[in-house]
C-alpha cells in the first residue's frame, strides 16, 4: 500500500483521488448490479469515503485492517487494486479470491486487508488478534477494525474490545455509524446516544468525530494509532456518516426520505474536501475533473477486464478447503460431478 | 403571571477527541439527564415556572421531559431539529422571545451558539464536561434554584448577572472575506485544517485575543491571564502573538488544555480596548474558537476585534447569597 | 383460489401461494390465536424481514409483538429462550443459519437442556425460523444448509419443509408445539408457489413424511429445494423410471416407517438434500433405511449433496458445487 500523508499537498491530492475511486467503483458497482450483471448482493460505501480513506491515511503500510459486509471502501483506501476487486464482484479467476469470496468477502492479507466479512461484528476479534500478533511480536503494527453501528449491538464486539483493552493491544476501534443497521436507525438499537460512551467500560478513551470529513477522521486515528503503538492500548473512535444508498442495492428504503438523505448529501465529504483543496489552490477545478474523468476511465477498464475475464474453473470450487489432502472431497466431488458419477 | 425558563441541553458535547489527547473524561447522556433533572428540581424552589426544553434527535430531551418533576410544566420548543449547532441557536432565539431566564448545559461552544441568539435573556450556563472557559462546573439543582430567581425577577437581572464581551473575527482571503463570533477566546493556529477540532497541540499555537483571561482558566484565556487579568465584564480584551522559531520573547507557562502545562514565549501581547482590531497574516492556519477550530485559512487577513455584547450571564453564588440574605430560604 | 367444496372458505378450502406467503400465512393465523405468540428478529418489523417473510404483519400486529431487535444474535435468542420458560410463545427469526453460530450457546446449552436438566418442570415452546441454501450469490457466510447441526443435537427438533403446504403445516404445529423447533426455510424456494389449505386449524404433525409422488422403481429421498426439483424430474423420467419422491419435512423427528416402507417397495434409495455429505443427514436417512429394509435394498443407496466444501460465490464454482435434479437423475442412472 501507498502511504498517504494527508498533511501534505501531494497526500491531500492523493486521498481525494482514493474517495473518488471509492465512489466511482461502488456508483458502477451499484449501476452493474441493477442492469442484473452482478450476482449477490452489494452493499455499497457511497457517503461514507472519508472515514475509509481518512483512517487508512493514518495508518502506516504495514498496518492491519478488518471491515464489513460494506467493505469496497476500505480496500480502495487500503490501496487495494480496484481491477482485481471488480474481477472478485464479477466471480472471476483473477479476482482477490479467485472469485470464490465476492463482494462481501474480499481480502488481501499481504496488503493488511483482512478480510471484508458477511458476519456483522466479527472483524473486531479478527483485530484484537492481529494486534495481539504484533504484541507478542514486537512488531511495530496496528490493527484497525471497522464495524457498524449495528455492529456495536454484538456481544463479540464487546468481547474484542475488552480483551484489546485489558492487554494493552495495539488496536483501533473504528464504529461506521451511519445511522442505520439495515432499515432501523440506530436509536432503535442503542440506549446511548453517542457509540463512544461505551469506551468507558473498557477504560479506555472514545470519542465522536464528523465522518464526512477526512480531515477530522484522519487526525483522530493518527493520534490513536500513536496511542496503539506507544503500548498504551486501544481508542474507540465513532465517526458519523451516512450511506447514499440502501442498506443492499434494491432496498426500498421504507425507513428514510429523500429530505433525510439530503441533509446528509449537503455535508458530502468529497464535495466539501474538494472545495477546501480549491479554496487552498491545492488543486484547481480543471485538474479535479480531470482526476475524476481518468478514475472513471480506470473503473470503466476494470469492468470491461473483469467481464472478459475468465470463470474459474468449475472444479476449482473443491479446491482450497484444507491444507492436507481430504479424500472425501474428491471422492464425493467426483461422484457428484455428472460425468464423474457416470464413470462409476 | 407564569415565569418560562427556557433549557438547553446539547447532546454532543463533551465527547470529542480531548478524551483521547487532553485528559479530559466522557460527559455521558445519562450524566446530563441527570444533571438536568436536578435543574428542573431546582426551579421548584419558586412558582409558577413552565420550562420549554430544547428537542434533539438523541432522545435525550424526550427524557429529561419524561423524568420532570409532576408540579413543573414541561414542554419542548416547537422547531425542527437538524442534530447540529444550529438547534442550540434556534432554541435560543426562541428563548429571546419567550423565555425569561435559559440555562445551558454544555462546553463554551453551545454557549456561544446560544449568545449568538439570545438577545438580554439571563443565561445560566453549566459546564457538562471539563476544559471550559465561560459555563460553571456547578450542581445542577444550585443552578436551576439560581435561574428560577433570576426568572421569576425574586432576584432582579440587572444586579444579578454580568454582561461577557465577545470577539468579532473577519477574515479575508483571495476567495472572499468570512465573519464569525467568539466568546471567551479566538486563536490562529499554525495547522492544515479543521480536522478533528480541538487544539491538540500547543505548538500550534500563534496568537489570538480573548474576551477574558486568567490564570485560573483553560486554554487561550489561561494563556492571556498568565500575562495580565481581564474580567469577562470588562470592555476589551487581551491580544497576544507567539514567537515563532528562532525569535525571542517572554516566557510563559500556560496550560493549554487539560493534563498539558506548555511554556510558551510571547513575542507581543497588548490589552485591546473596546473594538481595537489585532490583526494576524496567515498564510496557512486554521482561525479557532472557544478552543475549536473552526475555519481554514489560506493566504488570508484575520482581523480580531473585542466587542462588549455578549450574553447576560448569571452570577449564581451571588443570586443565592442575596437570595439567602432576603430570607428566601427561611422556610 | 381452487375450491374443493362449493362455497365459502370452509375446511377444504385451498389457494396458489408462494411458499414465503404461506409462512406469513401460518405466522399472522397463529398470532390471532394466541396472543402469547410474538415474532423477534432483525428487521422483521417495518423493513418486513429481508426476504420480505414477516411483510406487513407488525401493521397488524404492532411493534411489540413484531419485535426490530439490535443485531445480537445471542442476546436475542436468550431473550426467546427465557420468554418461552416464562410463559411467552415467542417465534425468533434468524436471518441466516449461518449466523447461528453466533448464538449456539443459547441453543445448546439452554434451549435444548433446559427442560431435560430441569427434570421436565419447564416448557420450552419457541420456535426459531432461519434461512438456509445457495443459489443467489450469497457467498460462504450467507448460503450454508446447517440443518444435520440442529437435528443431530437432542433437545430440539429440526423442521425443514419443501413445499409451501407443509411450510404452512408444520410452522403451525411448531409454534403451537411446547418443545423448541428450529424451521429451516430454503431461500430459493420463496417464490415457489403451491396450493395451501386455507382452514385455520390445518396443521401437519412434526415428524411425518409425504409421499409427493408414488413410484415403483426407485425412492428419492428429498428435502427443501430438492423436493421440487426432484418432482419434475421425476415427471421428465416418467415412461422410462418411475420414481417416487418423499419429503421428509421433518428431519427429528424422522418418520423412518414411511420411508422403509417406500424402500420395501422399490428397493433403491436417492437421498437428495443440500447439506454437506460427512457425517450428515444423508448418512442418517441411510442408516435408517439399512437398519429396517436391509434385505429389500437391490443398490447401493446414492447420496446426492455438497461435497464436503463451502458455498463459493462465483456463479460458476456454486452452480458447481449445489446439488440439482441433474445429479439426481445422475445417482438413479447409477443404480436403477
Ligand atoms: C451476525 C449477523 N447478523 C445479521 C446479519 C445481517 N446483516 C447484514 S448487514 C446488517 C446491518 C449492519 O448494520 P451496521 O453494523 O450498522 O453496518 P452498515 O450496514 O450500516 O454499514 C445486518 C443486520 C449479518 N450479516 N450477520
Ligand atoms: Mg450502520
Amino acid at each position: 500500500m501507498v502511504v498517504i500523508d494527508i498533511e501534505t499537498e501531494d497526500g491531500q491530492r492523493e486521498a481525494l483521488r482514493r474517495m473518488l475511486t471509492i465512489r466511482a467503483f461502488d456508483t458502477k458497482a451499484g449501476d452493474l448490479f441493477a442492469d442484473g450483471e452482478l450476482p449477490g448482493f452489494v452493499h455499497l460505501y457511497v457517503g461514507e469515503e472519508a472515514v475509509g480513506v481518512g483512517a487508512c491515511s493514518a495508518l502506516e503500510a504495514d498496518d492491519y485492517i478488518t471491515s464489513t459486509h460494506r467493505g469496497h471502501g476500505h480496500c480502495i483506501a487500503k490501496g487495494l487494486d480496484p481491477k482485481k476487486m471488480m474481477s472478485e464482484l464479477y466471480g472471476k479467476a483473477d479476482g482477490y479470491c479467485n472469485g470464490k469470496g465476492g463482494s462481501m468477502h474480499i481480502a488481501d492479507v499481504d496488503a493488511g486487508m483482512l478480510g471484508a466479512n458477511g458476519i456483522v461484528g466479527a472483524g473486531p476479534p479478527l483485530a484484537t488478534g492481529a494486534a495481539l500478533t504484533a504484541q507478542l511480536k514486537g512488531e511495530d503494527k496496528v490493527a484497525l477494525a471497522f464495524f457498524g453501528d449495528g455492529a456495536v449491538a454484538q456481544g463479540q464486539v464487546h468481547e474484542a474490545i475488552n480483551i484489546a483493552a485489558t492487554w494493552d493491544l495495539p488496536a483501533v476501534f473504528v464504529v461506521e455509524n451511519n445511522q442505520y443497521g439495515e432499515g432501523t436507525p440506530v436509536e432503535k438499537q442503542h440506549n446511548v446516544q453517542n457509540l463512544s460512551e461505551t469506551a468507558e467500560a473498557y477504560n479506555i478513551p472514545g470519542f465522536t468525530v464528523d465522518g464526512m470529513d477526512i480531515t477530522a477522521v484522519y487526525e483522530a486515528v493518527k493520534e490513536a494509532r500513536n496511542r496503539a503503538a506507544d503500548g498504551q492500548g486501544p481508542t474507540l473512535i465513532e465517526a458519523e456518516t451516512y450511506r447514499y444508498h440502501g442498506h443492499f442495492e434494491g432496498d426500498q428504503q421504507p425507513y428514510r426520505t429523500e429530505e433525510d438523505i439530503d441533509i446528509w448529501k449537503d455535508r458530502d465529504a468529497i464535495e466539501s474536501f474538494k472545495q477546501r483543496l480549491v479554496d487552498a489552490g491545492t488543486i484547481t477545478e480543471d485538474e479535479f475533473d480531470e482526476m475524476k474523468a481518468e478514475i472513471d476511465e480506470q473503473i470503466e477498464t476494470a469492468v470491461e477486464e473483469a467481464k472478459s475475464a475468465p470463470y474459474p474453473d468449475p472444479s476449482e470450487a473443491y479446491e482450497d478447503m484444507f491444507n492436507a489432502t481430504v479424500p472425501e472431497i474428491s471422492q464425493f466431488s467426483s461422484q457428484m460431478r455428472a460425468d464423474g458419477g457416470e464413470d462409476r | 403571571m407564569t415565569t418560562t425558563v427556557g433549557l438547553v441541553v446539547n447532546p454532543a458535547a463533551g465527547r470529542d477527541i480531548r478524551r483521547l489527547t487532553g485528559g479530559a473524561s466522557v460527559s455521558n447522556n445519562y450524566a446530563k439527564r441527570r444533571t438536568a433533572g436536578c435543574v428542573l428540581a431546582g426551579l421548584t424552589l419558586v412558582e409558577d415556572v413552565d420550562v420549554l426544553v430544547m428537542p434533539d434527535s438523541s432522545g435525550l430531551a424526550d427524557r429529561i421531559v419524561d423524568d420532570a418533576p409532576s408540579d413543573l410544566d414541561v414542554g419542548f420548543v416547537d422547531m425542527p431539529v437538524s442534530a447540529s449547532g444550529r438547534d442550540s441557536r434556534n432554541a435560543a432565539a426562541h428563548f429571546e422571545q419567550h423565555a425569561d431566564a435559559v440555562v445551558v448545559l454544555g462546553g463554551d461552544g453551545t454557549t456561544r451558539d446560544v449568545a449568538q441568539t439570545i438577545g438580554d435573556v439571563p443565561v445560566v450556563s453549566i459546564s457538562t464536561g471539563t476544559n471550559n472557559v465561560v459555563p460553571t462546573p456547578i450542581d445542577g439543582t444550585v443552578a436551576g434554584a439560581a435561574a428560577g430567581l433570576v426568572a421569576t425577577g425574586a432576584i432582579p437581572a440587572d444586579e444579578a448577572t454580568i454582561r461577557h464581551g465577545t470577539i468579532e473575527v473577519d477574515v479575508e482571503k483571495a476567495t472572499g472575506a468570512t465573519s464569525i463570533r467568539g466568546l471567551a477566546t479566538v486563536g490562529v493556529l499554525d495547522r492544515a485544517f479543521v480536522g478533528t477540532r480541538a487544539i491538540l497541540d500547543p505548538e500550534d499555537i500563534v496568537g489570538g485575543v480573548v474576551s477574558r483571561a486568567s490564570p485560573a482558566e483553560i486554554g487561550l484565556s489561561g494563556l492571556a491571564g498568565g500575562l495580565v487579568t481581564h474580567r469577562p465584564d470588562e470592555p476589551g480584551g487581551v491580544g497576544f502573538r507567539l514567537a515563532r522559531e528562532g525569535a525571542t520573547g517572554t516566557r510563559v507557562h500556560g496550560i493549554t488544555v487539560p493534563g498539558t502545562l506548555s511554556e510558551v514565549r510571547v513575542a507581543d501581547y497588548q490589552v485591546l480596548d473596546d473594538e481595537e482590531p489585532y490583526t494576524f497574516e496567515v498564510p496557512r492556519g486554521v482561525v479557532s474558537v472557544d478552543g475549536e477550530r473552526e475555519h481554514e485559512v489560506q493566504d488570508g487577513l484575520v482581523t480580531l476585534r473585542p466587542v462588549s455584547d455578549g450574553p447576560r450571564l448569571v452570577q449564581i453564588e451571588s443570586v443565592l447569597e442575596r437570595a439567602a440574605h432576603e430570607g428566601y430560604f427561611r422556610a | 383460489m381452487s375450491t374443493e367444496t362449493t362455497s365459502g372458505t370452509g375446511p377444504a378450502d385451498t389457494q396458489e401461494m408462494t411458499f414465503r406467503e404461506a409462512i406469513r400465512l401460518a405466522l399472522r393465523e397463529e398470532m390471532e390465536r394466541d396472543e402469547d405468540v410474538f415474532i423477534m428478529g432483525e428487521d422483521v418489523g417495518k423493513f418486513g424481514g429481508v426476504y420480505e417473510v414477516t411483510g406487513d404483519l407488525v401493521e397488524q400486529f404492532g411493534e411489540a409483538r413484531v419485535r426490530d431487535t439490535p443485531i445480537s444474535e445471542a442476546g436475542f435468542m436468550g431473550a426467546g429462550v427465557g420468554a418461552a420458560a416464562t410463559g411467552s410463545r415467542p417465534i425468533v427469526e434468524i436471518m441466516f443459519s449461518d449466523f447461528i453460530g453466533v448464538c449456539s450457546e443459547q441453543i445448546i446449552n439452554q434451549m435444548a437442556k433446559n427442560r431435560y436438566m430441569f427434570g421436565g418442570k419447564t416448557e420450552m415452546p419457541i420456535t426459531v425460523r432461519t434461512t438456509e441454501g445457495g443459489g443467489s450469490g450469497a457467498a460462504s457466510q450467507h448460503s450454508g444448509t446447517l440443518h444435520t447441526w440442529f437435528a443431530h443435537f437432542p433437545g430440539v427438533m429440526a423442521v425443514a419443509p419443501g413445499t409451501p403446504e407443509s411450510a404452512k403445516g408444520l410452522l403451525k404445529s411448531a409454534i403451537r408445539s411446547d418443545d423448541p423447533v428450529i424451521f429451516f426455510e430454503n431461500k430459493e424456494i420463496y417464490g415457489q408457489t403451491g396450493e395451501v389449505p386455507l382452514d385455520e386449524n390445518y396443521t401437519l404433525p412434526i415428524g411425518e413424511a409425504n409421499v409427493e409422488r408414488e413410484g415403483e422403481d426407485v425412492t428419492v429421498v428429498a428435502t427443501q429445494r430438492m423436493v421440487g426439483e426432484s418432482l419434475e424430474l421425476a415427471e421428465e423420467l416418467d415412461g422410462q423410471v418411475s420414481v417416487e419422491v418423499i419429503d421428509p419435512r421433518s428431519l427429528y423427528p424422522l418418520d423412518t416407517d414411511t420411508l422403509v416402507e417406500s424402500v420395501k417397495k422399490t428397493g433403491r434409495l436417492v437421498i437428495a438434500d443440500e447439506s454437506p455429505l460427512s457425517y450428515g443427514t444423508h448418512a442418517e436417512i441411510g442408516m435408517r433405511v439399512m437398519e429396517n429394509a436391509f434385505f429389500s435394498l437391490d443398490a447401493p443407496i446414492q447420496r446426492v449433496g455438497v461435497a464436503d466444501v463451502h458455498i463459493p460465490f462465483s456463479p460458476v464454482l456454486e452452480d458447481e458445487v449445489l446439488p440439482h435434479a441433474s445429479d439426481v437423475e445422475a445417482a438413479i442412472n447409477r443404480i436403477v
